[in-house]
């Protein structure tokens, strides 16, 4: 037995290491692959009239995700993906840069002071804002007492209130990737540009952003490719007539009951995932 | 120019914005007021009420076996992906293996449940605690191979094991009286990261959940959609509380062991 054992930890051969790594690999295969292998063979068939599932294969699913019906969606999606993804960026470069160059010994309590709400549940965070941006909220109450307007206005359940709750929660996403390489920007190049006359504007412009732009694209992918299936964002602060693709998606699943039409909603959604982390790995290993 | 000080205060500006609405739902969770937005005295009741509830209990319960279960399972597999990762010679295969662990945290969680929740339901199974159980065990796994990952390959440790095989021991003997001790608090961080994960988990159990199953975000979900109220409020804290508590257990675990845990 402790033989046997031996050998398995040895990993002096292949087979011992596969062994080890089965039971992980068998789990994801099981609950990962097979599923979104079942997804992607569920897109190509009919629904039923009873929302039972008729195998005669065929691209209709897609057609219609491409019709006139759920093109704003999957269009609306992509836009609120990509404003999140860049009001990331704007509003999180400079903090990584704080948190870099400046932040001496504060560091490693500011880092762990973003990581909280990276780890906070993001059904516990919106509902807080639903709090605040509600009509009988705290901001409208302010808004109310000071007299900027006259009665509540929307601001929950509006496109506002869903990109609001999009910047909040990615927002970490977008720092850490960004503080990561600017840590890597060697500070002698900047020295350098320093003696060689740059100023502090012209120092940051040709040396440190463009060093960091690694993070900037991976921060920017890390922002942007959750976003395009974020579901829970819209669901709670956009109100029940705001879709993005993932709110489609699970509507086909729980409500419609047409589950190929959902299925190839999702293949698109893993093609576009596919797509930015094929494109991220092509850029990768020249940065 | 004062330097970097508008940069300080700007910073200061974005932590405000990522705490206030937290502090806010802290505050208002012990007003004695049903409208959440007036103040109209300290009051503990709503956190009274909620341990008065059974069924709120009872999603309590059901959070803690899931998240329990999830990272139990969830840490073995870990445990020994990660050993023949870090500590096997290099195989064919092994970079595979590596990114496939990884899958979970790129999947949208959507796709992971509507995913599971067809492939399930097509192959017969019903939906049950089990079949959760399984899927956040899923979602756990990166947590679990990335913390004992880093620890396995902090310099150091393989020459323990080298000295002990040196001194007679044979590879099992050596994986328990020295790989497993010096990978034991990389072993806990994970499985802590992974039952934060389970606990609070929402969009997967959402999905999966079936009909008998209320976890505790389940339960809390279905509350909001009511609206704004003074309970949700302090059940909200409650799964904040959790939160901080394994996270802070996780950053003391680390500081004593002197090794920065992947969060």
């Amino acid at each position: 037995m402790s033989k046997l054992l031996s050998w398995l930890l040895g990993g002096r051969k292949p087979a011992a290491s596969h062994l080890l790594l089965a039971p992980a690999a068998a789990w994801l295969l099981i609950f990962l692959v097979l599923p979104a292998a079942w997804l992607v063979a569920l897109s190509f068939a009919k629904n039923g009239a009873y929302g039972e599932v008729i195998w005669s294969l065929g691209l209709q699913n897609y057609r219609r995700a491409f019709d006139a019906k759920y093109i704003p969606v999957l269009l609306r999606t992509l836009g609120f993906a990509g404003a999140t993804t860049a009001l990331c960026l704007l509003l999180g470069y400079p903090l990584a840069y704080f948190l870099s160059f400046r932040a001496g010994k504060w560091r490693g309590a500011l880092i762990i002071g973003l990581m909280v709400p990276f780890w906070t549940s993001a059904l516990v965070a919106f509902y807080s804002w639903m709090i605040i941006l509600g009509k009988e909220g705290l901001l409208n109450s302010a808004l109310l007492r000071f007299g900027f307007i006259s009665a509540p206005i929307g601001i929950l359940y509006t496109p506002f209130s869903v990109l609001l709750g999009l910047v909040y929660f990615y927002l970490p996403f977008t720092v850490l990737p960004l503080y990561g390489s600017l840590e890597k920007v060697p500070r002698s190049y900047i020295e350098a540009a320093y003696d060689l006359g740059a100023g502090r504007w012209t120092a940051f412009l040709k040396v440190t952003l463009p060093l960091s732009l690694p993070g900037v694209i991976a921060g920017a992918l890390l922002t942007f490719i959750p976003c395009l299936g974020d579901f829970l964002t819209a669901e709670l602060l956009g109100g029940p007539r705001f879709y993005l693709l993932g709110n489609l998606i699970s509507n086909q699943f729980l409500m419609a009951q047409d589950w190929p039409f959902g299925a190839a909603l999702t293949s698109l959604l893993l093609i576009g995932l596919v797509a930015g982390l094929w494109a991220y790995r092509r850029w990768e290993p020249d940065a | 120019m004062k330097k970097g000080k508008g940069l300080a205060l700007y910073c200061a500006g974005l932590y405000a914005f990522l705490y206030v609405p937290l502090a806010v739902m802290v505050v208002f969770s012990f007003n004695n007021a049903h409208r959440n937005v007036v103040w109209l005295g300290f009051t503990v009741k709503w956190y009274a009420a909620l341990f008065k509830d059974a069924e709120l209990m009872n999603a309590m319960l059901t959070s803690l076996e899931l998240a329990a279960a999830a990272a139990a399972i969830a840490a073995v597999l870990g445990l020994l992906a990660a050993y023949a990762l870090v500590r096997h010679k290099p195989f064919r295969g092994r970079e595979g293996y590596a990114a496939l662990l990884d899958a979970p945290l790129m999947m949208p969680e959507v796709a992971l449940g509507v995913g599971l929740l067809s492939f399930l339901v097509r192959a017969g199974y019903e939906l049950d605690f089990g079949a959760l159980a399984c899927a956040h065990a899923l979602i756990c796994l990166p947590y679990t191979v990335g913390a004992v990952r880093a620890r396995l390959k902090s310099a150091g440790n393989e020459r323990l094991e080298e000295a002990a095989m040196d001194l007679g021991a044979d590879e099992w003997t050596a994986f328990l009286r020295v790989t497993l001790p010096l990978a034991m608090p990389a072993i806990v961080s994970g499985c802590l990261l992974a039952f934060t994960v389970s606990f609070e988990d929402f969009v997967t159990s959402f999905f999966l959940a079936g009909i008998g199953i209320v976890t505790l975000p389940i339960k809390i979900y279905s509350m909001m959609k009511f609206g704004v109220t003074p309970e949700v409020n302090a059940l909200s804290v409650v799964l904040l509380a959790a939160t901080f508590a394994l996270l802070g257990l996780n950053a003391w675990l680390a500081s004593r062991s002197g090794e920065a845990s992947r969060a």
